[in-house]
């Protein structure tokens, strides 16, 4: 006989005991519904996140990028304060001849949050000094016709020059003003607009959050900078020649311990031991995540493989239990001609109803945990939130309800297989 | 008539704690087609030890049974339900239909364990005999809205939807009033016509009295074969 001439009503007979059971089959099947739920959730979420790092860290510079930032001295060099000089430009110079593995260096000095202005419209925005070498090290560009970034010459002459955020310009700038040439004002400083950075976008993997709706998304912060020479900001606006940091782009991302030693000790030297200076890489802020995502898929993985088990036996339970009321409508359809592996398959396809039904249950639920996790998300990460359902995963998590399924009616049902009709028939 | 069933020296013996207990203990009849043949006895006596095994639910010891011409007494269990879903009819004293299914339901479900099953078929044959029985007007009720004697009706309706060679019923009206009885006994007895084989199996000589011949069994034995 055709296997799906014998499916057929197989199935239609455990949807008929599912509707005819609804409370117990419900609760047999809580256990498929808690862990396709979470397991769906559960590597949605992960995902979600593994992906939205990964973005993060290489608009972060990449793993290739080291950064030293000031930092105030630990307290058993406190004493020692007054001289501390910071970082300076000359740190610049120093690393330059003795870290070979260092490609580019970009000293940067904020100026801070200050108010631009060009033509009666005003914005806010972060105002950095840098110098050419950002644009390598942050990973960023100027698009061809949006005029160009600051060059070695600017720096060295102090020029009053400007690079836009592409998120500054519309708040600036009317659509028909081309940005690139036009002078803007900054703390009542006249600066010529050179150029306007790329746009940076973030993909499909995050849900913007309502706070950072708008253009840009999640990654207007990315955006919304400016940026003047180091020098300019240095002089002209700071009043002494402390940087806040530096950005570093090794050639090489597999020699970045090398460079890190090489640079702490530079800096090291130079600031006469004084540790008024850190050093962090994105490799560091990977591993951490890499652990935290290990450590993510274990516990719920746990959790889920265990729901899903214990989801197993209750099936498996209910099942038997169904089977010993129903030992006499056993015998009846063994005496009518029904073999043992018809049987085996009617009870193997109830397990697996109840458990595809659980199963789809359980992938509603899992959009609403994922609904919510994404909400808790948006409002703890800056980068926006974090992951979106998708088919694969969901289909998945519905194959392996239905795989638990099988393998928990596998016993009941080569039980009811087995019956003799005779004695099935004798049940009372 | 032709024979439809011929079984000599059957034997049947179960094992009870260090006991051997013959419940057939050499057995021989014939049975031809269309005959309706009572086969009466008390409790123990082997008739249900006889009808399980000559309707295909059971193996004998040791023995020969020939159906329509074919050795079956060692037929394998997927054999022995492929002659139950085509050859060999059941009613039974507490009627045994399923509770869920409709009535129509009921009476398809024989031909559903065919080797090609098709729904509409099925159900045009259930129709059918359901209409033979008189209980066309009920298919889709649930056993439970029915009465004892209609249920029983269905029963047969389900033994015949299949053209069996032979029905076997089982205390058919154990569980009837006397109105009912007559009922279900006039409708096997009539079966004969189209040639079906009806053995009633009754602990109960008014209803043994019905048939044209009554086999007498006591301990596994035939004890009288008498045609009326």
């Amino acid at each position: 006989m055709n296997f799906l001439e014998r499916l057929r009503p197989a199935v239609v007979n455990g949807l008929r005991e599912l509707r005819a059971n609804k409370i117990r089959s419900l609760l047999s099947m809580s256990g498929i519904i808690l862990g396709v739920a979470s397991l769906v959730a559960m590597v949605t979420v992960v995902q979600g996140m593994v992906g939205n790092f990964r973005q993060f860290v290489d608009a972060m510079g990449g793993i290739e990028k080291i950064t030293v930032d000031k930092q105030p001295l630990p307290k058993e060099q406190e004493h020692l304060a007054e001289l501390s000089e910071g970082i300076t430009m000359r740190d610049v110079d120093r690393l330059r001849r003795t870290v070979p593995l260092v490609r580019n260096i970009s000293p940067e000095a904020r100026v801070g949050f200050e108010k631009l202005a060009f033509d009666g419209r005003e914005t806010s925005t972060y105002v950095n000094g840098v110098t050419a070498d950002y644009l390598p090290v942050a990973k960023r560009w100027v698009d061809p016709g949006q005029g160009r970034f600051i060059s070695d010459l600017d720096v060295l002459n102090l020029n009053d020059v400007i690079v836009l955020g592409s998120a500054v310009v519309p708040d600036l700038f009317p659509a028909n003003v081309d940005p690139v040439g036009q002078v803007v004002k900054v703390r009542g400083r006249r600066f010529t607009v050179i150029g306007i950075l790329n746009n940076i976008e973030g993909s499909g993997m995050q849900i913007r959050s309502a706070s950072s709706r708008g253009s840009g998304g999640s990654w207007r912060w990315r955006n919304s900078g400016v940026f003047i020479p180091v020098s300019t900001a240095l002089t002209k606006f700071n009043g002494n020649d402390r940087l806040s940091g530096l950005g570093l782009r090794i050639a090489d991302p597999d020699q970045l311990r090398d460079a890190v030693e090489q640079t702490e000790r530079t800096l090291l030297a130079a600031h006469k031991g004084l540790r008024d200076f850190s050093i962090t890489t994105n490799e560091q802020t990977l591993e951490d995540f890499r652990k935290t995502e290990v450590a993510f898929k274990l516990s719920l993985g746990g959790v889920a493989g265990i729901s899903l088990f214990v989801g197993g036996i209750g099936i498996m339970n209910v099942m038997l239990a169904s089977i010993n009321e129903r030992i006499r409508e056993i015998g009846v359809r063994k005496a009518v001609g029904a073999r043992g592996s018809d049987l085996f398959l009617q009870f193997l396809a109830e397990a697996a109803v109840v458990s595809v039904v659980g199963g789809l249950l359980g992938l509603l639920v899992s959009t609403g945990i994922v609904g919510v996790m994404n909400y808790i998300l948006t409002q703890a990460l800056p980068t926006g939130a974090v992951a979106t359902l998708d088919w694969a995963i969901m289909a998945q998590g519905l194959a392996f309800s239905v795989v638990i399924g099988l393998v928990a009616g596998v016993y009941p049902a080569l039980r009811a297989a087995r019956l003799d009709p005779i004695e099935a028939l004798r049940h009372e | 008539m032709a024979s439809l069933i011929s079984i000599r020296g059957l034997r049947k013996t179960y094992r009870m704690g260090d006991e051997n207990v013959h419940a057939l203990a050499g057995v021989d009849l014939d049975f031809a087609a269309g005959e309706f043949v009572a086969i009466l006895g008390p409790s123990g006596s082997g008739k249900s030890t006889l009808m399980h095994i000559l309707g295909f639910m059971d193996t004998p010891s040791e023995g020969s049974i020939v159906f329509e011409g074919e050795e079956v007494a060692r037929l394998g269990a997927d054999r022995r339900a492929w002659y139950r879903s085509n050859r060999v009819g059941f009613v039974f004293q507490s009627f045994n239909l399923l509770p869920r299914l409709t009535v129509l339901e009921n009476v398809a479900l024989p031909l559903l364990y065919r080797e090609r099953p098709e729904a509409a078929a099925a159900a045009a044959a259930a129709r059918v005999a359901l209409e033979r029985v008189g209980m066309s007007h009920r298919l889709d009720h649930r056993p439970g809205q029915l009465s004892g004697g209609e249920r029983q009706r269905v029963a047969i309706a389900r033994a015949i939807v299949g053209s069996p060679a032979i029905i076997f019923a089982d205390e058919p009206t154990g569980n009837l009033d006397v109105r009912n009885v007559d009922l279900v006994l006039d409708l096997l007895g009539s079966l004969i016509k189209e040639g079906i084989t009806v053995v009633l199996v009754t602990h109960d000589l008014s209803v043994a009295e019905r048939a044209r011949r009554v086999i007498t069994m006591r301990a596994g034995l035939v004890q009288e074969d008498r045609q009326r």
